[in-house]
């Protein structure tokens, strides 16, 4: 299917049915003989398109219908109402054959079972996905080499860290080699250096085989390093999808300059720095942090005019985190300009 | 449905249950060790303490008899029980077990005796104490004697032969098969245990693989595999049932064994006379067959946890739904123990009590086949609606993912 994208949604909604509970002890007495349903839309006439080898970073707040689009494209839920076709398939439809051609992580669960070695989940994978022995043993070594997996194969699930247990995930996911893959906040609880190893490992396979990869996460700095594009969802509406650097061209208004004073004597000329369209605040004692709207201050003279003030040890320029940013779009803010 | 499926999900969940050690407690060490404790330690426990009552020479009260030193002196004679001073408040005393008995000898009972005139004595005991219980009788067992001796002293002394009041004597002979008292005392227990264990082996998987799933979070995941829900739930299905059947068929080989360590100590229980015809013995066939019996049941029992606990958000909530069932399942087999309860059509339909009942009569040998054919059917049906319903359920969305 040359040009033709690999995922395409349109208006697509699921909706649940919650059962609202009366607060208070005599609410939860009356909650045992009337039930009072609502109808909560978890994802609302969503509509996009991913094509082969994207990589798309998937965010929103927490229930914002993150994971609800993702088991709906999954096979898992099957949807209220519009359509949904991915790799070819109907996934609730033809699921037990769709799943063969996708892999599935999702972060804060594991496929792998708990009890017994990582290598005898994967042969179990292999026995499920019907992968040749060979395929098995060159895949396995290619994991390995990525995501060094070979030292803790025959450790029971239940040991591992969260890092090396993301690892054999990822592997388990990939084992079949899918075309497709969905990840569900893969690296949710990771300390830096494992996340970084996700990220390599999830660029080196994309590169590799062309893997097209949808991801959901909280960590931003996920979709800065792996991501050209991001859907913005929130509600169970899609609040954008579109280029990353163009929503940051947009709105990535304010800059940051972060600078440490040597010593208290520096405290009391920081005043003189302070005037309209800044914004200082503290950090710590010794450390604090200048807002800009650069579109109307210079980078370049407000860094002259603090050095000529005070007397620093270490200054740092950053831009607006993209954290901020987000915020401002949740907060309902700041889309209708990249939108518009 | 795929064969191929089911058995892979069937080795995986048998897999990780093997390595766990709450499954493994619950499938077979509660099972092997809790037979033995149960047939020894309560058989040897009993022994012990209807041992030392008898032992225990009680204390007996003699009300009156200040003019009857005869038998009063033969009372106070006797090795078996200890005759202490005369108190009004006897019947108080026995109540507080201070003294276990207590006879009251009208007055001139020694002359009334010499006489051959009427006279009554009274024995004053707690009924339903076991130690006063051995003490009265001890005492009735003395004026018997005494009874029996003054009718021979009075037949002898007017010429007349003993067989006058003695025209024949009563026999008592048990006419039932070893393997009929065995199934009487066994048969009770053996259904209960097989039936309860069929059913409590199952719990602990049962919740594991569904509410526990979903509170590790593995539904999803498994749930995205290629491997169709209706595989899924026969896979897990068939670990539950052998969990069941493993944990029932480990306490039955156990007690087996503990059985026929303890018999020697359960003999000695027994009472004296009856201990020489009975024996304990539990026919291998009968086992066999009972667990052919049981074996839809524990298909029920396992469908049915099962769908219990996938509706079920979490562990803790599955386990509070789940023991319930064990009154559900105790209540008809203690049903089946009762005197007088006995197989018929209608009972036949009730699930448990059924195969509860039929086991007890095939341990005592007894094969009433259009019964047994009627109780296999209908737990058949039973089970199958059990299972269809842990299918629909696992279908279920809202069900799933319940929150």
């Amino acid at each position: 299917m040359p040009n033709s994208p690999l995922i395409s949604v349109r208006d697509l909604s699921k909706n649940f049915r919650s059962f609202h509970r009366r607060e208070g002890l005599w609410g939860g007495v009356v909650n045992l003989f009337r039930r009072e349903y609502r109808t909560v839309e978890a994802v609302s006439k969503i509509s996009f398109e991913i094509e082969p080898g994207e990589m798309v970073g998937y965010i929103g707040p927490n229930g914002a219908g993150k994971s609800t689009t993702i088991k709906m494209l999954t096979g898992i839920l099957v949807p209220s109402s519009g359509e949904l076709l991915s790799n070819g398939f109907v996934p609730w439809r033809e699921r037990t054959a769709y799943v063969r051609t996708i892999g599935v992580v999702f972060g804060q669960r594991t496929q792998l079972w708990w009890d017994i070695a990582v290598i005898e989940s994967l042969k179990l994978l292999r026995r499920i996905y019907d992968v040749s022995q060979r395929d098995f043993d060159e895949r396995i070594e290619t994991f390995d080499q990525i995501l060094g997996l070979r030292d803790y194969l025959n450790t029971p699930v239940r040991k591992l860290s969260l890092g090396e247990r993301m690892r054999c995930d990822l592997a388990a996911a990939l084992l079949h080699n899918p075309p497709l893959l969905f990840l569900d906040e893969p690296t949710i609880g990771l300390d830096v250096v494992a996340k970084d190893h996700i990220r390599h490992f999830l660029r080196a396979i994309n590169q590799r085989y062309r893997t097209t990869v949808l991801l959901t996460t909280h960590d931003l700095d996920d979709i800065e390093e792996l991501c050209r594009r991001i859907m913005i969802i929130d509600h169970g509406r899609l609040l954008y999808d579109g280029p990353l650097a163009l929503l940051k061209q947009k709105l990535l208004r304010t800059k940051q300059v972060k600078f440490a004073l040597r010593d208290k004597e520096q405290l009391p000329q920081l005043a003189a720095i302070e005037r309209e369209g800044l914004k200082l605040e503290r950090v710590d004692e010794l450390t604090w942090r200048i807002s800009f709207d650069r579109t109307r201050v210079s980078t370049a003279d407000l860094i002259r005019q603090i050095l000529g003030t005070v007397e620093i040890r270490d200054l740092l320029i950053e831009d607006e985190p993209i954290e901020e940013l987000i915020k401002r779009i949740y907060a309902g803010e700041a889309l209708h300009e990249v939108n518009s | 449905m795929k064969l191929r499926d089911i058995g892979i999900v069937y080795r995986k969940e048998m897999k990780d249950a093997l390595r766990d050690r709450r499954a493994l407690i619950s499938m077979i060490v509660v099972p092997i060790l809790l037979m033995p404790l149960l047939t020894i330690g309560i058989g040897a426990l009993s022994a012990e303490i209807v041992g030392r009552a008898m032992e225990e020479v009680p204390k007996v009260m003699i009300v009156g008899g200040a003019d009857s030193p005869g038998v009063t002196a033969e009372l106070r004679a006797q090795s078996d029980i200890e005759v202490v001073p005369a108190a009004a408040d006897y019947a108080q005393e026995i109540e507080d077990k201070r003294i276990r008995a207590a006879v009251e000898i009208p007055p001139g009972f020694d002359a009334a005796l010499a006489a051959g005139t009427p006279a009554a004595v009274t024995v004053y005991e707690y009924e339903g104490d076991m130690k006063s219980g051995i003490a009265a009788d001890r005492v009735q067992k003395f004026f018997r004697d005494l009874r029996d001796r003054t009718v021979r002293g009075r037949l002898e002394s007017r010429g007349i032969p003993d067989t006058l009041v003695h025209p024949f004597d009563i026999k008592e002979q048990n006419v039932a098969s070893p393997e009929k008292t065995t199934g009487e005392i066994v048969g009770g227990i053996v259904p209960y245990i097989v039936i309860l264990l069929c059913l409590t082996g199952a719990i602990y998987p049962a919740i594991d693989l569904t509410a526990g799933e979903k509170e590790r979070g593995t539904m999803e995941t498994i749930l995205s595999s290629p491997v169709s829900r209706t595989d899924l739930v026969f896979g897990k299905f068939f670990t539950v049932l052998t969990a069941s059947l493993a944990t029932a068929f480990l306490a039955v080989l156990s007690m087996s064994v503990s059985l026929g360590i303890g018999r020697g100590l359960l003999m000695s229980l027994t009472d004296g006379g009856r201990a020489g015809g009975f024996t304990l013995s539990i026919n291998p066939e009968s086992v066999a067959a009972v667990f052919v019996m049981v074996l839809p049941l524990a298909v029920l029992f396992s469908a049915a946890l099962l769908a219990i606990a996938l509706y079920a958000k979490s562990y803790k909530e599955a386990q509070s739904y789940l023991q319930p069932m064990t009154i559900l399942v105790v209540v008809p087999t203690i049903v089946s123990v009762l005197p007088g309860v006995e197989l018929s059509a209608r009972l036949a339909l009730v699930p448990i009590l059924s195969t509860s009942l039929v086991s007890k009569e095939i341990l005592m040998g007894t094969y009433h086949w259009n019964y047994i054919a009627l109780i296999f059917i209908s737990s058949c049906v039973y089970a199958a609606a059990a299972l269809s319903i842990a299918v629909k359920l696992f279908e279920r969305e809202d069900v799933l993912f319940r929150t």
